[in-house]
């Protein structure tokens, strides 16, 4: 399916409202702060102490297990809930605060979890009902395009598969062409290409001034989309950076891994080799802090030997090494709660 | 980002342009329950039928005392008309709210600057056309039966404006206070059922304990007061008094308890 990725900028973030600018020009202000959140159901602390920023016109990927507290962050941000402690400003404003609850939802954009749209409107109907709620919407059939539905406009949404319902889903949280949207797990149940089209449309959001919240269990979509990317685990913030810094992962042992060579026991390696290596069921690991040495030997040696290096791999641990380690502890706790 | 610009961004619009979105939201509500056949055929088909079967029963019926000084068709129009309207604004309204919010429909609608007013505007004009329509159908199949056509057009038409809202207002009550959808049928039932017998609707009450006792309710007031606008003599501004109170009461309680979210806090 073609589409086309370039949008205009939606109006507010584009247009640069005359006289939005702070005291700082240079810097200019968070599109989300929350400081401090704190919620409980009952006994259960669903969010504990969490504290982040989101800059405009970041991607930024909120990632933990079941009931670590993501979707619940989420609704406070969205103003579904209102936090028992903590402070929040979302594009200025605290979601919680009634009186500017319309100011609020006219410059967000909201895509829930689960997927719900009324079923008997078409697809174009739906999207024009809803565009009618803002002042200044995207188009309506550019946001068609957007969104992945074009030749679907007539069709009655009761019609629609579940991956198009959350497509349209989507177009509803973009119609109004928001300065922040929120998504929470986004590309869940999509088959692979589903998903790289779904992400070639958030980069195109991205790209077009929109700042993006979003939430996920994949961490190969975090490591794709996200400038930033937080871990929660129990209620927490236990580690926030770029996908490619976050938890050390930048200075993180490098882990060299190779078969050994037949009839070469591993104490033959190389000096430099052996006291890093360990070696298990013929395949040797080396987790090394500056690998380029390490390296030269071990294939000097291997080419003095003759021999090869079977299955040789030069690797930094993956954002998913990183995430399950971080949230280790979680896991041995047992998990907690459901998703809410 | 400096409080002056957003205060003069604040959330006050001119009328016409929140008449226009309500006008938008009206039509999208019509579209939406129009394009459900199925739903909108039986919705009219309820008190259609059940009109004209009276009507083959109890055509040809004198004036009696029984019913108060009436024929049987004329006295069972306005009673099957109130039920008409308290199915669609009390009953139908109900249930729809409490599927919405399970469905996480209403959560939705909640994301979007559409102020929670004219979300329930749109569904009241929505209720109140369906129920002059059935209204109507009724009033045309009394006819054909032998009933006069109603008496007092401008107190019909306040009546029934009054008796919707009021029911609306009780729909968005109930809907506010039970818990789950599947339950909402059975309680909107179990409201009614009783309470349906008790104010005349099926067969006049001439007790005249019970008729205190159900006039402080707010079905009887609505028969009366449709019985005295189609048979005479006219507004009856007591009744309608008694409904508009209930009417406060159930938006009140919806107000304060409605749930957008499918989750409890």
């Amino acid at each position: 399916m073609r589409r086309e990725l370039t949008l205009p900028a939606p109006g507010p973030a584009g247009a640069g409202r005359p006289g939005q600018a702070g005291p700082s020009p240079a810097v200019p202000p968070p599109a989300l702060t929350a400081d401090g959140l704190r919620k409980s159901y009952g006994q259960v602390q669903a969010v504990r102490e969490v504290s982040f920023t989101v800059q405009p016109g970041e991607i930024f990927a909120l990632l933990g297990p079941n009931g670590a507290g993501k979707t619940t962050t989420l609704e406070i941000l969205e103003g579904f809930r209102t936090a028992d402690a903590g402070r929040v400003a979302v594009l200025g404003i605290d979601p919680a605060d009634r009186a500017r609850g319309r100011e609020f939802r006219e410059q967000i954009g909201v895509v829930l979890q689960d997927i719900a749209v009324e079923p008997y409107l078409t697809v174009r109907e739906t999207i024009a009902r809803n565009a009618g709620y803002y002042p200044r919407p995207r188009d309506v059939d550019e946001v068609i395009g957007l969104a992945g539905l074009t030749g679907l406009e007539r069709r009655k949404v009761r019609k629609l598969s579940g991956g198009q319902k959350r497509r349209l889903d989507l177009a509803l949280g973009v119609v109004g062409g928001p300065r922040l949207l929120f998504l929470d797990e986004p590309t869940t149940g999509f088959d692979p290409a589903a998903r790289q089209e779904a992400w070639a449309t958030i980069r195109a959001l991205r790209d077009a001034g929109t700042t993006i919240l979003l939430t996920t269990h994949y961490m190969e979509e975090a490591q794709e989309l996200a400038d930033r990317v937080a871990v929660m685990a129990r209620g927490r913030i236990v580690a926030q950076g770029p996908p490619d810094r976050i938890g050390g992962r930048d200075t993180a042992l490098t882990r060299i891994s190779f078969a050994l060579p037949d009839g070469c026991p591993a104490a033959d390696l190389p000096p430099g080799v052996t006291g890093l290596a360990a070696a298990d069921d013929g395949l040797v690991t080396v987790d090394a802090a500056e690998p380029t040495a390490v390296l030269h030997q071990l294939t000097g040696w291997a080419l003095g030997r003759g021999t090869v290096l079977r299955q040789l791999t030069v690797e930094r641990p993956s954002l998913e090494d990183i995430y399950l380690r971080l949230t280790a502890p979680d896991r041995a706790a047992g998990q907690e709660g459901s998703t809410r | 980002m400096s409080a002056a610009t957003l205060s003069s961004r604040s959330s006050r619009r001119p009328r016409a342009i929140e008449a226009g979105l309500l006008w938008h939201q009206i039509r999208y509500e019509q579209l939406s329950f129009w394009r459900n056949t199925q739903n909108a055929v039986f919705t009219f088909a309820f008190p259609v039928v059940f009109m004209t079967v009276l009507g083959f029963l109890m055509r040809g019926g004198t004036a009696s005392s029984y019913f108060y000084g009436r024929t049987p068709v004329a006295y069972y129009m306005p009673t099957i008309a109130a039920l008409s309207v308290i199915g669609t604004c009390y009953g139908q309204l109900a249930v729809v709210l409490a599927m919405r919010r399970q469905d996480g429909i209403l959560k939705r609608v909640r994301a979007t600057p559409l102020p929670a007013g004219l979300y329930f505007l749109g569904l009241l004009a929505h209720c109140l056309v369906v129920a002059v329509t059935d209204v109507a159908l009724i009033i045309g199949i009394g006819a054909l039966f032998g009933a006069p056509l109603p008496a007092h057009w401008m107190a019909l038409a306040v009546t029934l404006a009054v008796g919707a809202a009021c029911f609306c207002g009780l729909g968005v009550a109930v809907a506010s206070l039970v818990r789950n959808a599947e339950a909402a049928p059975a309680v909107v039932q179990l409201v009614l059922f009783p309470l349906l017998f008790l104010s005349g609707t099926y067969l006049p009450i001439h007790s005249a304990a019970l008729n205190s006792v159900a006039g402080m309710l707010p079905i009887r007031p609505f028969n009366q007061a449709l019985l005295a606008a189609l048979t005479g003599p006219g507004l009856d501004w007591t009744h309608l008094a008694v409904l508009a109170g209930w009417g406060i009461v159930g938006a009140v309680v919806g107000v304060r308890r409605f749930r957008w979210n499918p989750r409890p806090e």
